[in-house]
């Protein structure tokens, strides 16, 4: 096998992988860099985003209908849960936080159990990035192709949007000082309904686009919530630069990791994030130390 | 007198409680493990099953109270401790004639020493960061244990784990009722045990951890090392319970080690009351009861279980035993 | 031999040096404030004394052991205890548990994982006594949580002088206090400060505040030490009035 292009290939897998992970921890870190909260349901999330993506792509004959129907429907459950219940406990500790979205996991992976089953559930993917494009020879699923662009469409998107427009700079204010905003005559609630649903559809949107390489099934919440944990511990806690790094290094680390030390290819991300861990506490870009 | 001077002096010093209600406290929790002695003369073989598998978890929800209530450690990886002791007494009592009591221990005392590591690594971290580090070590051993199969029977899980009898030629806990005292006993030990360290002086700094953990460094403390030493703890009393729990039901198996098994333990914790050690064990049985009720009607027990922890998270965070004292000191 | 000594001491976070080779004596008995305008590196300073941040150079010597880069608990050990600029108290213990938590760091088998009477009796002991030396045992029993500001303030010494230190670092003693509430603070600390028996080292912005208190001060400015000496040669000092007094003087 021809050496350049296997290590071609193998980055390329480990890009599409990194995009997924990207989109399953951006929207984690968004919402705890500016609300300082933590998400356990953002896997939650993710799976109902893959759920919902097989039901548009069924009733709709389309795939590209999840993309939109994902997001739109978890970042609405999101948006509610944050007004009807979480703004009740922003006096509350950080624990609080954790076990009322804990809470949520629970109810919301049993209301996905009641609609769809607990089989694992195929999701075709669309038929324009179903084939195969060879690249030094080896063949490569454009399916994945698709999932690297869409991840640095996304990553650049978020950017833009944090960096330029009206909301982004009211989501940086928010969490530099919520009650300097509030005093500008700003409805800090509503951004942080906002963001929290933001989060949640994103998470969704990742969960759409993973569905059709690993269907979509009830372990797509545990696993995703601890990917989704160690890419943010890894990348800092809230910093959206650091996420976009972590997933890609934890990415490469699992991609090569599984070629090289199959045996250990479960443990290559934890020893990854306890290396990080041991050097920087805080997280690569963390501020906490 | 400005405003704040006007609340303080509205308030009861917090230390004005009697000197003799501990000595009232222990005599109630004298007489309720003597009632719970005397439940097999009284209750069906059902009953006794039930309430049996109830001490277990109360004794591993009452373990994870020591990080959680006493220390505000909150691990979503108890599981992880329940399932190490959980293997561990049932391949000691598969493979060696070990009597069931140094099965348990010696599986207490595995949970506690692997947690040395466990607590070395995860309290590099803080708050939510330590508990996902927590959720990860249990899901990493999930994960060892569909590949070990050696030593967890992979998906199949260990079976047939028997009770052994003795020491000393004793069959008392090869019964169903006599396995039942060993565990009251244990969980009494256990209660104990806990209830006078929460006392100590290690109990206070555990304290002064949960309220100010930066302040209780700069006290001269070495934080750290008090954090894996009641991880450890913790760990070990957990892994106790998992080792009463491989006998009880004749088999271990990855379920013990799932992350939702881990979540169902903090719900009881929080549900029963945190930082009272005895709420816990009341949160285990109130869920093990609530649980087996609901199972009758609908296999969607956990949702129902999701909105009630929600429910008290929100309205009551001080837990059962915290409302059922509340009402009494009221009434 | 003085009590503490700092020598070189310097600071860089990046291209930024928060604290720049300061060199500093502290004699056993002195009570010596530093002061200098907002940023000047004073917390900063008493972050690298106490080890929350380790020094990028130079020395810290207490009694003559080298302490750079030591852990803060060790530090604290060592007779060196010190309040935050903002309150850090137990805010669900009493004012006594907070003490006497404070108290019973510096007692052998502190640790203790049982019973504990002896520990705590010990530890009540000092901690009531440094209550008292604050006069603050009349709301020994309230949570300090709910405890007015200034008692806050005054219950972070009462908890450090439970440690019965060596040394006492305080960090704006009367931030955040009312006018009212800072002269009774400033004449109880008085009382405490000036028979002799206690180093301290005090951050303090308010000068009214550092001239009652303190025989010796020095001056910082963007992390450098400009001026050092008894307050009437502090005043003085042009370099220093242009600064940061203004001037006051």
């Amino acid at each position: 096998m021809d050496f350049v292009g296997f290590l071609v290939t193998q980055c390329l897998n480990a890009l599409s992988q990194a995009a997924l992970l990207f989109f399953l921890g951006v929207g984690l870190t968004l919402i705890f860099g500016i609300m300082r909260i933590v998400n356990f349901a953002h896997g939650t999330f993710y799976m109902l985003g893959g759920f919902l993506g097989f039901t548009a792509a069924r009733l709709t004959g389309s795939f590209w209908a999840g993309l939109l129907v994902g997001p739109v429907v978890a970042g609405a459950i999101g948006m509610a849960f944050e007004t009807g219940l979480l703004r009740r406990l922003y006096r509350r500790d950080d624990s609080a936080f954790l076990m009322v979205t804990f809470g949520l996991t629970l109810v919301l992976g049993e209301i996905i159990r009641l609609l769809w089953g607990v089989d694992a559930l195929q999701v075709p993917t669309p038929d324009a990035l179903n084939g195969i494009v060879f690249l030094f020879d080896e063949p490569f699923p454009t399916y994945r192709i698709f999932l690297i662009v869409a991840g640095i469409v996304m990553a650049v998107v978020i950017w833009q949007f944090l960096e330029r427009t009206r909301l982004g700079l009211l989501i940086r204010a928010t969490s530099q000082n919520a009650e300097m905003v509030h005093a500008l005559g700003v409805d800090v609630n509503r951004v942080r309904s906002a963001i929290f649903g933001i989060g949640c559809g994103l998470a969704a949107l990742g969960g759409v686009m993973a569905a059709p390489l690993v269907t979509a099934s009830l372990a797509m919440a545990p696993n995703a919530i601890i990917d989704a944990f160690v890419i943010v511990i890894i990348g800092g806690m809230g910093s959206f630069l650091g996420s976009l790094i972590a997933a890609v290094l934890v990415a490469f680390v699992e991609v090569f990791g599984d070629y090289y030390f199959p045996d250990f290819a479960l443990a290559s991300m934890y020893l990854l994030m306890l290396l990080v861990l041991v050097v920087r506490p805080g997280g690569l870009l963390g501020k906490e130390a | 007198m400005s405003a704040e001077h006007s609340l303080a002096a509205g308030v009861v010093d917090v230390e004005a409680r009697p000197p003799s209600t501990d000595r009232r406290v222990v005599v109630a929790y004298v007489l309720a493990a003597a009632l719970l002695a005397l439940a097999p003369l009284a209750l069906p073989v059902f009953a006794m099953t039930l309430l049996t598998e109830a001490l277990i978890l109360g004794l591993l929800a009452m373990s994870l109270d020591l990080m959680v209530g006493y220390t505000r450690l909150i691990s979503f990886g108890h599981a992880a401790a329940y399932g190490i002791g959980a293997y561990t007494a049932g391949d000691i009592l598969l493979h060696t004639s070990l009597p069931v009591p140094f099965a348990v221990l010696a599986a207490a005392v595995v949970a506690g020493v692997i947690a040395i590591g466990v607590a070395w690594v995860c309290t590099l971290a803080r708050g939510v960061s330590f508990s996902m580090l927590t959720l990860a070590f249990a899901q990493l051993l999930y994960a060892i244990a569909f590949k070990w199969t050696a030593v967890t029977g992979a998906s199949d899980g260990l079976a047939g784990i028997p009770r052994t009898g003795g020491p000393f030629g004793l069959t008392l806990f090869e019964t169903k009722d006599g396995f039942y005292y060993l565990v009251l006993a244990c969980l009494v030990g256990a209660f104990a045990f806990c209830w006078s360290l929460v006392r100590s002086p290690f109990g206070a700094v555990l304290r002064g951890i949960r309220e100010n953990e930066a302040k209780t460094l700069s006290l001269g403390y070495n934080t750290r090392r008090y954090k894996i030493a009641v991880v450890a703890i913790s760990y070990a009393l957990g892994g106790l319970a998992g080792a009463l729990y491989a006998p009880f039901a004749g088999f271990a198996n990855t379920d013990l080690l799932f992350w939702l098994f881990s979540g169902q333990v903090l719900i009881m914790v929080i549900v029963g009351g945190q930082g009272t050690l005895i709420g816990p064990i009341l949160g285990a049985a109130f869920f093990l009861l609530v649980q087996h009720m609901l199972s009758q009607y609908t296999d969607s027990w956990a949702l129902f279980f999701g909105a009630i922890f929600i429910a008290f998270v929100m309205f009551a965070p001080q837990g059962i035993w915290g409302l059922l004292t509340g009402l009494r000191r009221r009434g | 031999m003085a009590l503490l000594e700092l020598d070189g001491l310097t600071k860089r976070y990046g291209g930024i040096t928060a604290v720049n080779g300061v060199t500093m004596r502290v004699e056993a008995g002195e009570v010596r404030a530093v002061i200098g305008p907002n940023g000047a590196g004073k917390t900063s300073l008493f972050h690298l004394i106490t080890g929350v941040v380790r020094p990028t150079a130079g020395s810290i010597r207490f009694d003559g052991r080298e302490v750079a880069g030591e852990t803060s608990y060790r530090i604290c050990k060592l007779g060196l205890s010190r309040t935050f600029q903002l309150t850090a108290l137990f805010p669900e213990m009493s004012a006594r548990e907070n003490a006497r938590l404070s108290a019973q760091s510096h007692l052998p088998r502190s640790w203790q994982p049982w019973g504990g009477r002896s520990v705590f009796a010990e530890a009540s002991r000092r901690g009531d006594e440094a209550l008292e030396r604050l006069g603050l045992t009349h709301v020994a029993g309230r949570p300090a949580g709910l405890l007015s500001h200034g008692d806050q303030r005054l219950l972070e010494v009462a908890m450090a002088l439970a440690q019965r230190p060596r040394a006492l670092l305080l960090d704006e003693p009367t931030q955040g206090l009312s006018v009212e509430e800072t002269l009774s603070a400033v004449e109880t600390l008085a009382g405490l400060l000036t028979d002799g028996s206690l180093t301290v080292l005090l951050v303090e912005h308010d000068m009214e505040v550092v001239f009652r208190l303190a025989k010796k001060i020095t001056v910082l400015h963007r992390g450098t030490v400009i001026a050092d000496g008894d307050p009437e040669s502090v005043k003085a000092n042009e370099e220093v009035q242009a600064a940061y007094l203004g001037g006051y003087a």
